[in-house]
């Protein structure tokens, strides 16, 4: 009797599934969900955001976070303490040590076009796509925590405990590292970042820095704004005005 | 000797199968005549490279479309308690995924982040 | 050098199964440990969003750094050709070895996901100082395994030179990676500093020793092999030299943070009023684990004694692990600058509190346990031990 599987069968055994697979993937639709985007995002686009600290009011910021809370599911932990719960954005208020003033700003994944997260990770769990948008694949992340070391925005947060009921579109789980995603669900679908739809004013902008027609460009070449850490070039996705 | 084991694992496989808990939608579908899985044996042996394969386009390349999405597989193959008309978890014992894969006895790490049931306000 | 015989220690007396039973017990709770972290979650740890790498990560860097140093005495045999070390050089590469590996088994049991280790095979992003260790430390075992072989293998003793050479080389270059892994960090104040990795080196060959001299010192006594003075002084002389070249590269790099003003609120901190890592990088790091083993190895009241050498040895690896504490933790708990020039009122800042938890101690402890486990037993499986140290046994070849 054959008792290995030769060359020849191999391949004709794998091609008849190949072909096989081809046909069922024509063959598979569900139920339609709004959509969608069919092609790879290309980094002919780069998204960005806006923040003006004049125009944004602290009530502003908590309903940015707690839109954030309730786009993606964090911050209901029930083990964890208070410095162990993700924090995806947060409320920052700082003085300026010689004029004395106040700002109010939220602080999220500044959205790297050099991310250090994505440099240390070692196996490319941390990413950045094409446009720009810095996720973490949690199929690839251990858990080692490199990135959150690495990151100079404290921007990261690593799950410290199990979780059920997870929204669907934001799988997040035990062990691994989370953070501000920019909503690229909703972006991916044209839509604003659930923080950006929050405030009604345009004291938040979110939008493709490389589009010349967009509002966010056209402000950011009016008004003076800033990165956060500018001093270690990674120039960041997401800019500041006002402080 | 490896055909003899073909045979053997797709007997198993397809013992594993023959008592396997569909799931509603996908119950009535197949009640109802339609052809949904073109091939059977196909998805059953090769769903996690289908999946593995969308996944790595929709979270890297914003490729969002329905085809092999975990999202359809959740809606279509989950059971719902009829007495306090609750979800069971796909993944819970007895449920659609876990009932073969504990069969198997392969471990399904799909469920540690993913949301085991249709996202809340759909029935 | 021929006439230096190798043997098996015998391993049936009730101190030897009384010693591996001790030891059993310690790595059992460390995978108790690491089990019960695995199941809940990080949260029954006292690891946070802000300190990321806690305890567990003191010892598994402590391990990793000391495995490369306990590799020194090999190497000295092997590249600057001293015979006196010859006899310790298979000693010399078990000890390492099984540092590497209980080092590393502490930081694979406290990721967030330990049972995706087969990603990390699979996936290298090359740009990763920590993907780079990975290839690093694998290479390590390799090298220094084949390096053993030569050793044993009469045959190919001839070339076991070389491969000391290779393996030398490649010690250096791993610590060099396990220093970078701070040393790149350009977002912590008290990382970011290219001395880190010059430094690690440094403190690999001081733990490292002190590590080696208390397996020789202890392993000779329990199986009754004669150690002479001439080797357990010229160990003692090293160590001495080397815990000094510790202290000079940290007070070279704590100045260099000192010179620059973005550094200096780091520095204050750790140095002055940092409270608890300051007490422990004063009393801990610079008296408990540098001055007073350099007094016992060099004043002549106590040169000599090997009680007292194994005293500074023990008191080495404390003052270690204690100085990995400082710049592990001291280093995340110092908040980062967000923004210079300003103050930040709230949302972020203000020191980091952390205090271990006991399952983080027991997985780091598990780990050193492991080490001593697997030296023990190997050493009654292989002829690692030479059968006399014996000042006319080494001096007269």
């Amino acid at each position: 009797m054959n008792k290995t599987l030769n060359r020849r069968d191999f391949i004709k055994t794998t091609s008849a599934t190949t072909i096989g697979v081809a046909t069922v993937a024509s063959g598979i639709t569900l139920t339609t969900f709004a959509s969608t985007n069919k092609v790879p995002v290309t980094n002919e686009k780069r998204w960005g955001m806006l923040i003006d600290t004049n125009k944004l009011t602290e009530a502003g910021i908590d309903g940015m976070v707690s839109a954030c809370q309730e786009e993606q599911g964090w911050g209901s932990e029930l083990h964890s303490t208070g410095s162990q719960k993700p924090g995806w954005i947060k409320k920052l208020k700082v003085k300026d040590k010689a004029t004395g003033k106040v700002s109010n700003l939220a602080l999220m994944c500044q959205h790297c076009e050099e991310p250090p997260c994505v440099d240390v990770c070692p196996t490319n769990a941390s990413m950045k796509r094409e446009d720009g948008i810095v996720l973490v694949d949690k199929h690839l992340c251990i858990g080692c925590r490199y990135c959150m070391m690495a990151c100079p925005y404290d921007a990261r947060s690593f799950v410290h405990e199990a979780l059920r009921n997870q929204k669907e579109h934001m799988p997040r789980g035990k062990g691994t590292v989370e953070s501000c995603t920019m909503c690229v669900h909703k972006v991916d679908k044209g839509e604003v970042p659930a923080c950006v739809a929050s405030v009604n004013s345009d004291a938040v902008i979110f939008g493709d820095l490389y589009d010349a027609s967009s509002k966010i460009n056209q402000t950011l070449r009016t008004v003076q704004s800033a990165q956060i850490r500018a001093d270690l070039n990674l120039n960041t996705g997401v800019r500041y005005s006002g402080i | 000797m490896n055909r003899l084991l073909i045979v053997f694992l797709t007997l198993l496989v397809s013992s594993v199968f023959a008592h396997t808990n569909l799931g509603e939608q996908a119950s009535s579908i197949k009640a109802s005549g339609k052809v949904f899985h073109e091939s059977i044996s196909i998805i059953r042996k090769i769903h996690p490279e289908f999946l593995r394969h969308k996944r790595d386009k929709t979270l890297r390349q914003g490729v969002r479309t329905d085809e092999y999405s975990l999202k359809g597989c959740v809606s279509c193959h989950v059971n719902k308690d009829k007495t306090n008309n609750q979800y069971y978890s796909v993944d819970k014992k007895g449920q659609f995924c876990s009932d073969c894969h504990e069969q198997v006895s392969v471990s399904l790490d799909c469920f540690s982040c993913h949301r085991t049931i249709p996202k809340e306000g759909s029935l | 050098m021929s006439n230096i015989r190798f043997e098996q220690i015998e391993g049936k007396s009730l101190g030897f199964y009384a010693l591996v039973a001790g030891l059993g017990g310690l790595v059992l709770a460390a995978l108790g440990s690491a089990y019960y972290m695995e199941h809940h979650g990080h949260f029954v740890t006292g690891m946070s969003n802000r300190i990321v790498w806690g305890m567990p990560h003191v010892f598994a860097l402590f391990l990793i750094v000391t495995a490369s140093g306990a590799l020194n005495v090999a190497s000295i045999s092997s590249v600057f050709n001293k015979k006196l070390y010859k006899p310790l050089s298979r000693l010399s590469g078990l000890v390492a070895l099984s540092l590497l590996a209980s080092g590393l088994m502490v930081l694979v049991l406290d990721l967030g996901h330990p049972d995706r280790l087969i990603v990390v095979m699979t996936e290298y992003n090359f740009k990763s100082i920590f993907a780079w260790n990975i290839i690093l430390y694998n290479g390590f075992f390799v090298v220094v395994a084949v390096y053993l072989w030569l050793l044993f293998e009469r045959r190919m003793n001839k070339f076991s030179r070389k491969a000391g050479l290779v393996a030398f080389g490649w010690r250096l270059i791993l610590t060099t990676g396990t220093g970078s892994i701070f040393g790149f960090l350009v977002a912590k104040q008290a990382y970011d500093a290219v001395i880190m990795a010059p430094m690690f080196i440094i403190m690999s060959f001081a733990f490292g020793l002190a590590f080696f001299i208390l397996i020789l010192i202890s392993s000779c006594q329990w199986t009754n092999r004669p150690l002479g003075d001439a080797v357990v002084n010229r160990l003692s002389n090293l160590l001495g030299v080397f815990v000094a070249a510790v202290m000079y590269f940290v007070t070279v790099y704590h100045l260099g943070n000192l010179y620059l003003a973005e550094n200096t609120g780091v520095e204050n901190f750790i140095l002055f009023d940092g409270g608890i890592y300051t007490k422990l990088f004063w009393y801990g790091q610079i008296i408990l684990g540098g001055f007073i083993p350099m007094a016992l190895i060099y004043h002549p009241a106590t040169k000599g004694n090997r009680s007292m050498l194994g005293l500074a040895s023990v008191l080495i690896i404390i003052g270690g692990l204690i100085q990995l504490y400082v710049i592990i933790i001291g280093g995340q708990a110092y908040p980062m600058e967000l923004f210079p020039g300003k103050e930040i009122l709230e949302g972020y800042g203000g020191v980091a509190q952390y205090s271990a938890s006991l399952p983080e101690i027991f997985l780091g402890i598990g780990g050193v346990a492991l080490a001593i486990i697997a030296v023990t037993f190997l050493v009654k499986f292989l002829a690692f031990l030479p059968e006399s140290l014996a000042d006319n046994v080494v001096q007269n070849k």
